[in-house]
């Protein structure tokens, strides 16, 4: 017990140390960081706009002192306006640092220095990890061999130009999935059971699906309409999909694979049609709940630019048909894959076990 | 879209059988309680109470027509509506200090043309989303947690709560795992298109780790992570107690 409370001690403490370093790490940046010691407001205007919404524009005057470059100490002070929404705006306060373009002789603000807040919280989850009897190695190196796989895959679609972008995006699925499955359940032949499941099963419901809207045309998808409206347009769309279902899936083929090893294990003698039979039972309970999980991020990924159009006089139908066809037709997708999951997890595991195990 | 939503309904009918209509049904109700929730948020209501109520139906869909054994769907409804209540007391504070909101300048051109005095108050909303994002990943990992805990606490009814935390967190452990992927590949999802973008205006690191859409996603797939780990401990506390006043009885 001591000891893990020497543990929790040092993690605690070098995490706030390393928050408190990126704290007054504005010696690292050139653009010029101010900390804001006090703002004023010179002009308040309310207005309402042909939608009838009613919204404040405010000028703020914001001063402070320069934290780092030649001029460090110095005072600055700038202007910055701001609707109270704050949508693409921001109001900024006492005590923050904000980071300033130069431009001659005034300042202008550029971003809001964020790093020590992002510092900060993914302290927070280090932490409350260490504060839990959880395996953390285990998912440590996962989810760091993950990021440097993205990381790689981000560099080559950079250098690439986005042109191979589609087989890069399955590559990398083939890897993260292999990693993450790996460092859950290690070499084993559920390992591999699982994984020929998730990969059969992704590929079974993206083909099918363009299969499917090929045949409508593509109607009512808006491709063109993605995140940054990004080139090759269903090159970036599928990749999207491939991610956002890949975890899903693989949870899916896990849950159901190692219960019908423990069926086994349990009854010897059961026969390969009934595994098939437990499996689909078992798959069946998981399926609402797991595109509930994609539901959800879906809508949460989008609910900015939704009432945007929502807020500017748009009706729900022409909202939805501009903003969610995207999420939708990818929660479509998704939704057949973990469906499809079921039937091929299972009968893939019914024949691998039985013949492993007998 | 008609004939891929098509497509999904007779699968999923073939695959599950009468449940699929259980299944569909329990869909149906979310997406009308988005929309409820669009439509309310839009229309000027408080965006953070609107949402605080809509969250709560959709777990009680969410848990109560997935779930079969009533002993676990309450376990699993209180498990994350405590979870629902930590995720917006940390996410409050942590977005006023990131003030991660509403869009940026990478936003340009879906922005042209739009009135942006929306009157609604996009601090909150960038709440709202985080608390939208883990719903659906709270609900779940609850469910597993509690049903897996439920299984070892009935066959053996003499334990003591360091026991029932330390199988806890040996069923935690996998569900963190799977979970942590979900959300992490579901990052790669998002942010794989504005990194590219990101990359055309030439940002340097200072400017990416600082970046609004870079924090807010970063600060989304942190928090629900955040919910994630917190559901095992609680989960634990709930049985325990439980199992607690059937020993005293």
């Amino acid at each position: 017990m001591r000891k893990n409370l020497r543990v929790l001690l040092i993690v605690g403490l070098s995490i706030i140390f390393v928050t408190g370093l990126t704290y007054f790490d504005s010696f690292l940046y050139r653009d010029p960081v101010v900390k804001v010691q006090q703002v004023t407001n010179l002009n308040k205007s309310t207005s309402t706009d042909e939608y009838k919404n009613t919204d404040t524009q405010v000028t703020q005057r914001v001063s402070g002192k320069l934290l780092n470059g030649s001029n460090k100490g110095k005072n600055v002070s700038f202007k910055n306006t701001y609707y109270k929404s704050q949508l693409t705006d921001t109001k900024y306060r006492v005590g923050q640092q904000v980071i300033l373009i130069k431009s001659g002789k005034s300042y202008a603000p550029k971003n809001v220095k964020r790093d020590t807040s992002i510092v900060f919280t993914l302290g927070l989850v280090v932490f409350l990890l260490f504060c839990m009897k959880f395996d953390r190695k285990k998912l440590f190196i996962s989810i760091l061999i993950n990021l440097v796989i993205y990381y790689g895959y981000l560099q080559i679609i950079i250098k690439t130009h986005n042109s191979v972008l589609l087989p890069l995006t399955v590559i990398t699925a083939l890897l993260i999935s292999a990693t993450a499955l790996l460092v859950i359940l290690g070499p084993t032949y559920p390992a591999i059971m699982a994984y020929s499941s998730t990969v059969i099963s992704t590929t079974a419901a993206i083909l099918l699906s363009i299969f499917v809207l090929a045949i409508s045309g593509y109607s009512g998808v808006h491709l063109e309409l993605n995140d940054f409206e990004l080139q090759p347009y269903l090159g970036v769309f599928l990749s999207q999909v491939i991610f956002s279902v890949l975890g899903v899936i693989l949870d899916e083929t896990m849950d159901i694979s190692s219960s019908l090893i423990e069926m086994k294990k349990e009854l010897s003698d059961v026969e390969e049609k009934t595994l098939f039979k437990s499996g689909i039972n078992i798959g069946r309970e998981l399926i609402g709940p797991l595109i509930n999980i994609l539901l959800f991020i879906v809508i949460a990924e989008n609910l900015n630019i939704v009432l945007l159009y929502l807020s500017n006089g748009n009706s729900i139908g022409y909202t939805v048909n501009m903003t969610l066809s995207l999420g939708i037709t990818q929660l479509l997708i998704s939704a057949i894959g973990i469906v499809l999951t079921v039937p091929i997890t299972s009968f893939i595991a019914s024949k691998i076990i039985t013949r492993r195990l007998n | 879209m008609l004939y891929l939503f098509l497509t999904f309904v007779v699968l999923l009918l073939m695959v599950t059988g009468t449940r699929g209509f259980t299944l569909l049904f329990g869909l149906g109700i979310n997406i009308i309680s988005i929309v409820a929730l669009l439509i309310l948020i839009a229309d000027g209501f408080n965006v953070l109470i609107t949402t605080g109520i809509i969250s709560m139906i959709i777990l009680i869909v969410a848990i109560y027509m997935n779930v079969d054994n009533a002993n676990t769907a309450n376990t699993a409804f209180k498990t994350s509506l405590i979870i629902m209540v930590v995720i917006l007391l940390i996410t409050i504070p942590l977005e006023y200090w990131a003030s991660a909101q509403g869009m940026a300048a990478e936003n340009q051109d879906e922005l042209e043309g739009f009135s942006l005095a929306a009157g609604l108050s996009y601090p909150q909303l960038a709440i709202s989303i985080i608390v939208i994002n883990s719903l659906g990943v709270i609900s779940e990992t609850s469910v597993a947690i509690t049903s897996g805990l439920n299984e070892i606490v009935e066959n053996k009814p003499t334990l003591t709560p360091s026991e029932i935390f330390d199988d806890g967190f040996s069923v935690g452990n996998k569900i963190l795992n799977t979970q942590t992927n979900t959300l992490l590949f579901n990052f790669f999802a998002s942010t794989f298109p504005l990194f590219f973008l990101i990359h055309t205006l030439n940002y340097k690191f200072g400017d990416i780790i600082n970046d609004k859409l870079v924090v807010a996603e970063i600060l989304t797939t942190l928090i629900c992570t955040i919910g994630v780990i917190l559901t095992v401990p609680i989960t634990s506390y709930l049985i325990y107690r439980k199992a607690g006043k059937k020993n005293s009885k």
